[in-house]
């Protein structure tokens, strides 16, 4: 199996990252930087994938973007930092880094194959309301799979 | 020829938003818009979670519910923008890319499956518009909602990016205008009408809470202060912050903003002459009080 960084290379071409002009559209068009501009900002993170992934791997705050995807829509170059941010998280997923919120949710994936717990009365509250069961979690079958999908290691760097 | 899809159901919506599947379903009944049920779909995999951990298993997770839908031949159909979102951002990566989908063919095959391009996946709002058109909701309207000036709040995972989604124009959007004024009620231009309220990213409590805090009290000043009388919505994530929000400012500031806040459905339900327990509406986190006294529903 590759790892993310050969990935990040080669889904993403290193050099078309060069092509940022530092425009700033990014950062003009994410709502989190509008809301919390000292703590997110996407234009100065792709700086970091481009020079210091090493220290940014270690941080927390390019996990926070929400995926509204303005800046993968509005960049005038066609550098996407969604999907460049989803292959650095990869990485850092890697070498163990992984924050504590997002791992919680992805326990909670594995166990249920929901990413929001459902307590054990919800299908008689369900059914109060005229709706069918969905059960504690998602089928066996469907459980199952999900394992296999994920395979080995993916459950492995979750369970520390 | 009537409609039909494979409902999926989503986490979001079948756990924390009962009232928009009763919604849902009631009003479909009516449009008699078939929706069939399968048991083995997993979760959409939200990229900006899932995918983190592993781009290709991800991917194939998510490719998974694709490859069910390829099986029963039947269009899906999400409740979740984000489910909308994260299926069709799949089904694109995977169709534009042989050498990504050989590789997530590969995992599949330790399952057993595999994908095929050719499935379509819509959501709610986008199978009301694309698929029932607005031609045919005209007739199914009863009661129109005149005077009610209903501010449609886009969310993102319905339009953005456009080459996942096709729906709508991805700088101004206007379906969800559109599907507005079909029911009679009149919708409103405002400043925030096609931001984000950063549901999805809602990993990081305090820091995230805080954000969301800013950018739902900004979208509901904007849509007050253009004489809003509801905010209409698309996603159970874009509603739940909308409300809660409410909820927080109210406690946390004193700030009463006092907008009912509804999906689509709802607005489209009520203007078909469905009543508000049908709409689910009774579950509403929002004060409905203001609107309902304007349409006179007791």
């Amino acid at each position: 199996m590759v790892t993310s960084k050969e990935l990040l290379n080669r889904l993403i071409d290193e050099k078309k990252l060069t092509y940022c002009e530092n425009c700033g559209m990014c950062t003009a068009s994410c709502p989190l930087s509008r809301a919390i501009p000292d703590i997110y900002n996407p234009r100065l993170l792709l700086q970091k994938v481009i020079f210091n992934l090493d220290d940014l791997i270690k941080s927390e705050e390019f996990w926070l973007c929400a995926w509204c995807y303005r800046c993968t829509e509005r960049c005038p170059q066609g550098i996407q930092p969604t999907e460049i941010f989803l292959l650095t998280r990869n990485f850092a997923v890697e070498k163990g880094y992984i924050p504590s919120n997002p791992k919680k949710i992805m326990q909670e994936i594995i166990k249920s194959g929901r990413s929001v717990p459902v307590f054990e009365d919800f299908d008689d509250w369900r059914q109060d309301y005229g709706l069918p069961p969905i059960g504690t979690t998602i089928s066996e079958k469907a459980l199952e799979e999900q394992r296999k999908i994920m395979g080995e290691e993916w459950l492995r760097r979750l369970k520390s | 020829m009537t409609l039909e899809y494979a409902l999926y159901p989503g986490c979001v919506a079948s756990v924390r938003e009962l009232g928009y599947e009763i919604s849902m379903r009631n009003v479909f009944k009516a449009l008699d818009i078939e929706l069939r049920s399968f048991a083995d779909f997993n979760c959409c995999m939200p990229a900006c979670l899932v995918h983190s951990f592993d781009y290709k298993r991800g991917l194939a997770l998510t490719a998974r519910n694709l490859c069910i839908t390829n099986e029963v031949d039947l269009p899906l159909l999400t409740l979740c923008s984000s489910c909308f979102g994260n299926l069709n951002r799949a089904k694109y990566l995977l169709d534009t890319n042989n050498d990504l989908k050989k590789d997530v063919n590969e995992i599949l095959g330790e399952v057993g499956r595999e994908y095929k391009s050719g499935v379509r996946v819509e959501q709610v709002v986008t199978a009301l518009y694309n698929d029932y058109t607005l031609k045919k909701l005209e007739g199914m309207i009863r009661s129109p909602l005149k005077d009610v000036k209903a501010a449609p709040f886009y969310g993102c995972h319905i339009f953005l990016p456009g080459r996942y989604t096709k729906f709508d124009d991805t700088e101004f959007p206007r379906n969800l205008d559109d599907l507005i004024k079909v029911t009679g009620a009149d919708s409103v231009d405002y400043y925030e009408k096609t931001s984000c309220c950063i549901g999805c990213g809602s990993f990081f409590g305090e820091v995230s809470e805080k954000a969301a805090l800013i950018l739902a009290e900004s979208i509901l000043d904007s849509a007050s202060k253009q004489g809003a009388d509801c905010i209409i919505t698309t996603c159970p994530f874009c509603i739940m912050q909308l409300e809660m929000g409410q909820i927080r400012l109210k406690k946390e500031k004193g700030i009463d903003y006092k907008m009912p806040v509804m999906h689509y459905v709802d607005l489209l339900g009520l203007s078909m002459g469905l009543k508000p327990k049908e709409l689910g509406l009774d579950m509403r986190r929002s004060d409905m009080a203001p609107l309902f006294s304007k349409i006179n529903i007791q």
